[in-house]
């Protein structure tokens, strides 16, 4: 399957800084995390795919189109931005309809749409109130509802979940995981949130001082480890010598023992030291990896 | 005895839109309607029509009042309110009109940052603002024309011979088409070119204001009337010197508001007794000329570099 946006060698260079440093990376279908923290070059990236700016060389594609080279491939494309972007004294729906007419949709169609993308967004009921009314949460949703209200193929979303309370954050990951997975959009965020990747994302970009310096699916991140992490009631240094006896390397870190690269037959081993040690098991099981762990093995 | 209903509900979930995308006509063409709703407050509370009603009043009024008089005495009528004179007194309204609505057309926008959800979709900047432009240039012919064609119909309906009628003042309406896009284009550009320069609709109607009571007042500072310079008795202006000088008659050119008024009076060939209407008069044809085309095209340059560069 052909990779929906592609950046190939992209560089951009703002005078002196530079934003993005010969990046390559894909985006396939499905939810991809565009990670990093501020400054990493997210948000250039994002307007290098829309066609807003002109890489300083390399390329940013959509399906082998540039959109700065042909704005029409923005019709295809939508984007939500971090910042407040709406209108305060229109409705819901009229502001959506307009939108979807400049996306290009003739205007019955456009109306169908503004209707139809309310329901999902869960604003069916207040679609008729001024948008200066609504609080918060509502505002997100409407800024999420214009970015997909023309059907685009992918839609770019900025930090969605920034200024959103807990209960908030929750039902915006729910709605973007729904337009990733039920939609049939696909959807990149940006975040410096790892907890909203790990919750929704397919597939990980993380960019670090306009560099990407880790990539791939999300769940490699955070599988079974060979990380054993065992934990007692007491007797660490007596089952550290029974295990050392039984030649498994294992430290202590805290009240745990670890042991890296486990492997069955350290299973026995450590079943037979606990038994010797007469040692009270609380838990023994395979370390899990996080997302965290993608910036301490990332090269510097 | 009752039946069971036998409806049933269905989610039919997310349906993907495969009908027709009209790229970037279609959103032309929606920002300009868009743009001509929000002039004339269409889709919006009473408060955002009553500047457009006033003015649909203050340019018909005048034409209404003169078919009326024409119905009694059609030479009385063109003496009272000719098509060049017309222009005359409708440009104030039209000048007050484009300097409050005109902001509203595009400070907004970028106020509440909604350019940027613009300016994502298969549009460029140039397009946004040539809408714009053109939906806000409509609404200013609409109501420079309005009026004149009021004035042409209702009079020669009044007139006994219409025939004739249409023999001795068809050319009025060439002319006044002409003259109406000349005034109709400076105020639109000049307001919208303004208005660029701020986000605050208040602000931006302010300096439009400043700008045309500053050309008229600093043109009649320095354009005042040396009394030493009166030869004739009664002092008719005709004969009166500039305080400056001889060629302090090219300060009259500075009021500004009045620049399309000089080409209407040129196309109607109307001999303007105001006193800077002397002055411009007085000086080679090229310099009015000149002078409008500079206040025109310079705001509209500077309106299409200022989106041009815009950075999201």
């Amino acid at each position: 399957m052909p990779p929906l946006l592609e950046a190939k060698q992209l560089t951009k260079r703002y005078g002196d800084t530079l934003a993005l440093d010969a990046v390559d990376f894909e985006v396939h279908e499905g939810v991809t995390g565009l990670l990093g923290p501020n400054g990493a070059g997210k948000s250039t990236s994002i307007k290098l795919f829309l066609g807003l700016l002109r890489p300083t060389s390399g390329s940013a594609e959509l399906s082998g189109v540039r959109p700065y080279e042909s704005i029409s491939a923005r019709a295809r494309m939508g984007y939500m931005p971090e910042h407040d972007c709406l209108p305060t004294s229109t409705t819901a729906t009229e502001f959506l309809t307009h939108m979807a007419q400049v996306s290009g949709l003739p205007a019955a169609q456009a109306r169908t749409r503004a209707a139809d993308t309310l329901r999902h967004v869960g604003l069916h009921e207040e679609r008729y109130r001024s948008i200066g009314e609504y609080s918060t949460g509502m505002k997100q949703r409407v800024k999420l509802a214009q970015s997909i209200v023309h059907d685009p193929v992918i839609v770019l979303l900025d930090e969605p979940t920034a200024g959103l309370d807990p209960a908030g954050r929750d039902e915006m990951l729910e709605l973007i995981q729904k337009i990733g997975k039920e939609f049939g959009i696909s959807v990149v965020i940006s975040t410096h949130l790892i907890g909203d990747v790990e919750r929704i994302c397919d597939r990980v970009i993380l960019l670090e001082g306009g560099k990407v310096t880790q990539q791939g699916e999300v769940s490699s991140y955070t599988q079974e480890t060979q990380t054993l992490y065992i934990e007692i009631d007491g007797k660490l240094d007596d089952l550290l010598a029974a295990l050392a006896k039984r030649k498994v390397q294992a430290t202590a870190d805290g009240g745990i023992i670890l042991i890296e690269q486990a492997t069955d037959v350290d299973y026995d081993a450590i079943r037979d030291a606990i038994v010797e040690v007469d040692a009270r098991l609380r838990r023994l099981a395979p370390g899990c990896g996080r997302l965290t762990d993608m910036f301490r093995s990332a090269p510097k | 005895m009752t039946t069971e209903s036998r409806g049933e509900l269905f989610d039919i979930g997310y349906r993907r839109y495969d009908g027709p995308r009209e790229g970037l006509w279609r959103a032309r063409q929606t920002l300009w309607t868009n743009g001509i709703r929000t002039a004339l407050g269409i889709g919006r509370g009473m408060r955002a029509k009553i500047l457009p009603l006033l003015l649909l009043i203050g340019v018909v009024g005048p034409a209404v009042i003169t078919v009326i008089i024409a119905s009694q005495s059609p030479e009385a009528a063109r003496d009272a309110l000719s098509p060049p004179t017309y222009y005359h007194l409708v440009s104030t309204f039209v000048m007050i009109f484009a300097a409050i609505v005109a902001p509203e057309l595009i400070c907004p926008d970028r106020r509440d940052r909604v350019l940027h959800l613009y300016l994502v979709r298969p549009i460029r900047p140039l397009d946004y603002i040539l809408s714009r432009w053109a939906a806000f240039f409509a609404v200013m012919l609409f109501f420079v024309y309005i009026g004149q064609i009021i004035m042409f119909a209702g009079t020669l309906l009044a007139s006994g011979d219409q025939w004739q009628y249409i023999k001795d003042y068809w050319l009025d309406v060439p002319k006044f088409m002409v003259a109406g896009l000349a005034i109709a284009a400076f105020y639109t550009t000049l307001s919208l070119a303004i208005s660029s320069f701020t986000v605050r609709r208040a602000y931006a109607s302010a300096f439009i204001v400043g700008v045309f009571i500053m050309g008229a007042a600093s043109s009649g500072i320095l354009t005042g009337c040396d009394e030493s310079s009166f030869d004739v008795p009664e002092g008719t202006p005709v004969n009166c010197v500039p305080i400056t000088g001889e060629n302090g008659k090219w300060f009259a050119l500075l009021d500004v508001a009045r620049a399309p008024t000089h080409i209407s009076n040129m196309v109607f060939d109307y001999e303007d007794e105001s006193l800077t209407g002397i002055y411009v008069q007085d000086l080679p044809s090229a310099a009015p000329i000149g002078w409008y085309l500079l206040m025109v095209v310079v705001p509209g340059f500077i309106l299409v570099r200022r989106y041009q560069r815009i950075s999201l």
